[in-house]
Parts: C-alpha cells; sequence; structure tokens
C-alpha cells in the first residue's frame, strides 16, 4: 500500500511541470485538488510566475498559471485571455488557508477552449554532431561562429552519490534513501532531512539568492558558457535566479587559498583544460548562504569543488563534480548530470526578483 | 483604515524579510547574544561566538576583555538539544537547552543555566 501511494505521488509529482524558482511543493499540496469557476478579474503577467486573479462567488482567487518564459514558448500571450472572461480552473490548492491554486488546466467557457495548457510539442532533439572545437582543437563550450544556443534542463534533479527516487525539487520520495545520497555527517544528515521534511521552505533560491556550486548547472532556466580566450576566463552566465555570473580563471593563476579569499556565492574558481576535451575547474572560498544542489544538502564555508566539464557531442554536456567538504561530509564524493543543448536560441530575459519568487 | 493597510503591508514586508534569512551551515556556527538569570527581572546579558571546526564545536562566551573559552559543547542532532560548558571567576557555568527554530537563521537556544551554585534559564538567539 505504502508503495502504490508513493507511486501515485510520484505521478503527481511528475505531472507538474518543473517548478520554476519557487519551492512548489512547499507552496502547493499534490493532495489538494480543486476545480474552480470564475471570471477573470485580474491577469498578472510577469515573471517569475503569471497569476491570474478570478472572482468565485465574491472571493478573489489567484491562480498560478506558471513562467511567461514557458508559456509563450508554446504560443501564449497576455491577451490570451481577458478580463472578464468566465473560465474553469482545475489545479492544486496552496498549503495554508490562502485563496491561491496552481492551475493544471484553465478552459474559457466560452468556446470550451483550453488556455494555458502545455503544448504536446516535443522538443525535437538535434541531430547528433560533433562538438564545435576552436582552431587549435579544443572543444567549443558555447556555440560554433555564427550560431547560437545555450545550456538547458539538466539530466537529474539533485546531486547524488547514488541514484534514488526523488521528484524535480529533489525531494526524495523515500526519506530512508537519506543516506544514499551523500556521505554525510550525522548534523548535516540530520539538517537535510530537516529540510526535506519541510519540503524546502527555507530554500534561499527561492528567496532568490544565487545557485552556487552545481546548482548553478540545474536550475530552470540555463546557462551559458562564454569563453573569452584572450582575456583567459570563462564566464558562466545563469539564466534563471537573479542574472548574475561566474568568472572561472583559465589564465594560469593558481588557486586562492579559501582562508584568503572573500567568501562568495559562486566562490573562487580556477580551470585548466585537460587535454582538449576537458575543463577542469577548482573551486573554494564559498559562503554558507545558499544550497548547492536542489534537495537541500548542506555545506560549509569548507567547501571545495572539483568540477569536470566535457562535451562528447554538441547536444551534450557531460558535468561532473567531486565535493570534498571535511566539515560536513565524512569523505569526498562525487556525482554529476547531463545537459542539453537547446540550440539557436538565446538565454530568455528570466529575471527572479525578492518577494515574488 | 489606511493605518490597517500599511500596518498589513507592513507585516506581509517583515514577513518576507524574515523568510529570506535562513540557516545555512551547521546550525551552531554564529554570534548567539541573550541571558541568563534565576529570575524573570534578574538577568544578565551573554554573548556566544561558536564555530564548528568538523570535528567539535568551540568558542567563547562574551567576547572582549572578560572572555572566557568554551570548554566543551556537546550536540544530539537526534533532537538538537545542547550541553556547553565553561569555567568563570563566578562559577562553573552548564547550560542545557534545546535549538529551536532550526530552519531560521535567528534561530533559538533556550534552556537552563547552571552557574557556581545558581540555577536559572537561558535563551540565546543567533545575530
Amino acid at each position: 500500500m505504502i508503495r502504490i501511494g508513493l507511486g501515485l505521488l510520484a505521478l503527481v509529482f511528475m505531472a507538474i511541470p518543473a517548478p520554476a524558482q519557487n519551492g512548489f511543493s512547499a507552496t502547493y499540496d499534490p493532495d489538494r485538488q480543486i476545480k474552480l469557476s470564475g471570471a477573470v478579474t485580474k491577469i498578472e503577467w510577469a515573471n517569475p510566475h503569471a497569476f491570474l486573479f478570478i472572482n468565485v462567488r465574491d472571493t478573489n482567487w489567484a491562480v498560478e498559471i506558471g513562467n511567461p518564459l514557458d508559456l509563450e514558448s508554446d504560443g501564449w500571450k497576455r491577451d490570451s485571455i481577458h478580463i472578464g472572461d468566465v473560465v474553469n480552473v482545475e489545479g492544486l490548492l496552496s498549503r495554508g488557508q490562502s485563496k491561491q491554486v496552481f492551475a493544471k488546466s484553465v478552459t474559457l467557457t466560452r468556446t470550451g477552449a483550453k488556455l494555458f495548457a502545455a503544448s504536446n510539442k516535443k522538443r525535437i532533439q538535434p541531430p547528433a554532431e560533433p562538438a564545435p572545437r576552436w582552431p587549435d582543437g579544443q572543444v567549443r563550450l558555447g556555440p560554433a561562429p555564427g550560431k547560437t544556443g545555450y545550456w538547458g534542463a539538466a539530466s537529474a534533479a539533485s546531486l547524488v552519490e547514488h541514484a534514488v527516487p526523488m521528484n524535480a525539487e529533489g525531494i526524495l520520495l523515500n526519506l530512508g534513501d537519506a543516506d544514499r545520497i551523500a556521505p554525510f555527517l550525522p548534523w548535516a544528515e540530520a539538517i537535510f532531512e530537516y529540510r526535506q521534511r519541510t519540503l524546502l521552505k527555507d530554500d534561499p533560491f527561492t528567496r532568490c539568492l544565487p545557485p552556487g556550486g552545481p546548482r548553478q548547472f540545474q536550475t530552470p532556466h540555463g546557462f551559458q558558457f562564454v569563453e573569452q580566450r584572450q582575456l583567459g576566463r570563462i564566464l558562466v552566465l545563469s539564466g534563471g535566479g537573479d542574472r548574475n555570473w561566474r568568472v572561472i580563471y583559465t589564465d594560469g593563476r593558481p588557486q586562492g587559498q579559501a582562508d584568503e579569499a572573500v567568501r562568495t556565492y559562486y566562490g573562487s574558481s580556477v580551470g585548466h583544460w585537460d587535454g582538449k576535451d576537458t575543463l577542469v575547474v577548482d573551486a573554494v572560498g564559498f559562503n554558507e548562504k545558499f544550497w548547492f544542489t536542489n534537495g537541500g544538502l548542506p555545506h560549509t564555508e569548507a567547501l571545495h569543488l572539483t568540477e569536470r566539464f566535457s562535451r562528447p557531442d554538441l547536444n551534450t554536456l557531460k558535468y561532473e563534480v567531486t565535493v570534498d567538504d571535511p566539515q560536513a561530509y565524512t569523505r569526498p564524493w562525487t556525482g554529476g548530470w547531463t545537459v542539453q543543448w537547446v540550440p539557436n536560441q538565446e538565454i530568455q530575459e528570466y529575471f527572479c526578483e525578492e518577494g515574488r519568487s | 483604515m489606511k493605518y490597517t493597510l500599511f500596518m498589513r503591508k507592513l507585516a506581509v514586508c517583515l514577513m518576507w524579510a524574515l523568510a529570506g534569512f535562513a540557516q545555512q551551515g551547521h546550525p551552531l556556527t554564529g554570534t548567539w547574544s541573550g541571558d541568563w538569570g534565576a529570575s524573570p527581572t534578574v538577568r544578565t546579558q551573554i554573548t556566544f561566538v561558536m564555530n564548528w571546526d568538523g570535528k567539535k564545536v568551540t568558542g567563547i562566551i562574551n567576547p572582549g576583555p572578560d572572555s572566557v573559552p568554551i570548554a566543551s559543547v556537546f550536540v544530539d542532532v537526534t533532537n538538537w538539544t545542547v550541553r556547553m560548558e565553561a569555567d568563570t571567576k563566578a562559577g562553573h557555568i552548564a547550560a542545557e537547552g534545546r535549538v529551536e527554530d532550526i530552519g531560521s537563521y535567528h534561530r533559538t537556544i533556550k534552556g537552563t543555566w547552571h552557574q557556581g551554585a545558581v540555577t536559572g534559564d537561558f535563551r540565546l538567539t543567533r545575530d
């Protein structure tokens, strides 16, 4: 019975679009389905979440319909619906007492047309091609000359040492699997389990703080490498979050000692190429103000990352990271994922603002 | 009416501001301030600065000319109870409490304080 319940829970999680920036599970309750019908009183088409407000028997309900970038990529616009239109909404009720719903479907009663439904069009996988390269043969992490593109969805919900079932936010379907995630010290495992039990409600990323560490490569709106070879550095631009960037120096400078560094969300990164195919980055000097992966794994200022980026073909970025934080984990451990190339597009204008997570 | 609306908006703003500071790193790391005393009216201000080095929590009480090192800190992470001991001119201190609101940046430790022959209570809030 428990297995069936977990299976149903997993299906509900999978039916929900990947969350944008808010803590989805902390905001909405998958066990509280609701149907509403009412006239639209207001449309808020703003990042990071678009809302309809509808009047249901003189009560105003806020209906979250997703992220404008995703909606627009599916062909929907701000004027797809108008004030006064009557709609039927099916969705998930928010936790607590607030009159807020996450819409799984919005139907215009006048015509029966389904609004804001995700299109069934599947992203067409571009044909497999070799990874683009610089004239000296070194692999490019960005697009080929004259082309555009960025890195999109990660293949894993969270950084783990051993794969276990979890939802798109990194919430484990069975908290008993926690000790397979990473070799936690007891305090770190207790904190991880607390964050999991509280559905990641304290996640700094949902307050628009930067996603340092591996999490930079698993945010919903992708990332982009800008290789400035003449300056000896690579910029990593984040598509989500608060649109900031990380600098990886490749000019041969030594890594600063962590104790001397000003601790930041992205730390201090130096990289070198292992042959022509793999960028190896050493990163230290992190602060403790962020969660370094989905799911709420803790770290301390002693965090030391060794990251390896390779591009086996045009469409695939392989990311592997070794986490060494002796104040949170019993030993170094390694995880990773692949990231899908999004061709012929640029990172769109998404901006997480405090208070609108 | 306008005042009520303003207060509601202020409360929402404060809620967001507080929500923005969540617990990170080891839960005991940081500066904690509060007081202890044998009665609600007679209180002594105290400040703890604690740090986790990967093996144990170390720190000092009342940083400054009269600071004293914390001799030992024991944490039970299954229930977040804490026992801290130190030796001062005024006697041996043994404080036992529980970390509360652990998801908050401004989490607290509340419990019982023994100093010399005096027993009271204490409350610390992480700055």
